[in-house]
């Protein structure tokens, strides 16, 4: 989770850092969570019937709620998400009917729902550590982890440029007829490119100088325990009942 | 014996663009040196070179008696701590303690939780190890960089600007800290008031060696001072004024410590006491009265 610096003395005594593993969900390994809902968002994203997208987002709003992840988080980030999963609504709503429509906001929102859960229940870095756990190649997660990390150190870089816009009467860029603006917009975008690129000639310095190879460590490292194998089999059993139901081996 | 070596080095980038030109330098084991200059002298490529991150190179460079070679610089880098001018560069891991264990796991050190407190203690920050370290201040960070590079117990640490953007409380805390650190350090800054504090001797660089000493007799060399485009330090330059005004000064002091030992120092040849104090006054119209400080028997 993204958070703005702090700055100044004393910071080192204010615990504002957001706890992404607060809740008991936070604490479990991240290969049991991204093994258990990534199962359920693929089953899920697959189903047809009606009756079962509806069991689906039923399970997707139990698990969102005993997850204790906090309400507000998962609320805020699915209406970020809620624009492009009406979007998709509507247009089967219009091409298709107003029942494929429903079962379609359903179904999407049963496969963002876990996901929304996962990423803001989870310290990225442990996501990331998850994923090359389970074998994603090391040049992946390595670039994925990198990328978050430098995210805000890049975003600071924005932000201070669009300060000293500001501080040097810049008000343009709202419009695209403001040529002018886009100009000015894209010469900072340029700009960030090229103050990227060197920042990252500077960080494969600093990776090297610390014996860096290809993989970024996890020094502690979480086990699967038996609340994570728990979490990891109820997922399991419900994407496998979905599934046979869907297939209609089990009625 | 020496733990670094440099002789006849040699580097100019892509463009043709010279930096470095016959550089020789020879650090001892336990020894300090700052590598003082303008902008652009040559410093952190010096620096770089050293930790073998820029090739090919005239010259030689041997640390801990391994001569530096494009299939040698992993190796060479065991031995070297680098410390970037922007901790930013060099911090990756969510946590403190997990990026201060990055480079000994990367390593495949031993014991790597006696190294994470080590290097937490050296730095004087035991208290953040769980914090996130891309939220602490700018002087913090600068801190976990330096626990990051302690953890790894490095021969010879290599400093670039380690002063630059801190305020003086966080300055003077680091000043602090290096100082009580008993490890060969080679520091690049134009920070002189900083590097006196710190250091043994000093390299004026620009392009090449043009100096090479203590700090106080680098002070006391004014053509270099100014072509470097140096600043003295505020307590050099008030020995300065008081030696224009005929205070018997051998040489300017460049630390606090210093000042106090030649005021000491002058007090014990003369049998007189110092006392200064401030008064405001006017220099065009009272200059007779614009004396600082004066002497009583």
């Amino acid at each position: 989770m993204t958070v703005g610096h702090l700055r100044g003395h004393g910071n080192e005594t204010i615990q504002i850092d957001h706890h992404s593993n607060a809740s008991w969900f936070g604490l479990i390994d991240s290969r049991a969570k991204l093994v258990g809902v990534l199962s359920f968002v693929v089953v899920s994203a697959t189903l047809t019937d009606a009756d079962l997208i509806v069991a689906s987002l039923a399970v997707a709003l139990a698990f969102a709620a005993m997850s204790g992840v906090r309400a507000a988080i998962l609320i805020k980030s699915y209406l970020v998400a809620l624009p492009f999963i009406v979007l998709a609504s509507i247009s089967v709503f219009l091409f298709v009917s107003i029942e494929s429509g429903i079962n379609m906001w359903a179904r999407t929102s049963a496969c963002v729902i876990p996901l929304l859960v996962l990423v803001s229940g989870t310290e990225t870095f442990d996501l990331f550590a998850g994923l090359r756990r389970l074998r994603v190649p090391a040049v992946i997660t390595t670039l994925l982890m990198l990328t978050h990390r430098y995210i805000l150190v890049l975003s600071g870089e924005l932000a201070r440029m669009k300060v000293a816009r500001r501080a040097r009467g810049f008000r343009g860029g709202r419009s695209l007829l403001d040529k002018y603006g886009l100009k000015v917009l894209s010469n900072t975008a340029g700009m960030v490119l090229v103050r990227s690129s060197v920042r990252a000639d500077r960080i494969y310095e600093g990776l090297k100088a610390r014996g860096f190879d290809i993989e970024m460590h996890a020094w502690h490292k979480t086990r699967i325990d038996s609340r994570a194998a728990t979490l990891m089999a109820c997922f399991l059993v419900v994407s496998a009942a979905l599934v046979l139901l869907q297939l209609e081996v089990i009625a | 014996m020496n733990l670094l070596e440099i002789s006849g080095l040699g580097f100019a980038y892509p463009d043709g663009t010279v930096a470095l030109r016959d550089v020789a330098l020879s650090i001892e084991r336990g020894e300090k040196v700052a590598v003082v200059g303008p902008n652009g002298a040559g410093k952190s490529t010096l620096l770089q070179l050293i930790a073998g991150f820029r090739m090919p190179f005239t010259g030689r460079v041997i640390v801990s008696g391994k001569e530096l070679k494009e299939s040698s610089s992993d190796e060479i880098r065991r031995d070297l701590g680098l410390l970037f001018q922007d901790p930013d560069d060099q911090i990756f891991m969510p946590t403190v303690e997990e990026d201060v264990a990055f480079g000994p796991r990367n390593l495949d050190m031993d014991d790597i939780e006696e190294r994470v407190l080590r290097g937490l203690r050296s730095a004087g920050i035991e208290k953040l190890a769980k914090r996130q370290p891309h939220k602490l201040s700018y002087g913090m960070k600068k801190r976990v960089a330096i626990a990051g590079v302690m953890a790894m117990d490095p021969k010879v640490l290599l400093l670039d600007e380690p002063t630059s953007g801190l305020d003086p409380r966080s300055r003077m805390e680091l000043i602090k800290l290096l100082k009580g650190m008993d490890r060969t350090m080679l520091i690049a800054t134009h920070d002189l008031e900083a590097a006196a504090e710190i250091v043994d001797r000093a390299i004026v660089l620009n392009e090449s060696v043009v100096m090479e000493g203590t700090l106080r007799d680098l002070v006391m060399a004014k053509d270099v001072v100014e072509s470097a485009g140096l600043e003295l330090p505020p307590i050099s330059r008030l020995f300065k004024v008081l030696d224009a005004m005929g205070y018997p000064i051998d040489s300017l002091p460049v630390s606090m410590d210093q000042a106090v030992a030649e005021l000491t120092m002058v007090m014990d040849r003369n049998g007189k006491h110092v006392h200064a104090h401030i008064h405001e006054h006017d220099h065009i119209r009272e200059k007779a009265k614009a004396e600082h400080a004066h002497e009583t028997r």
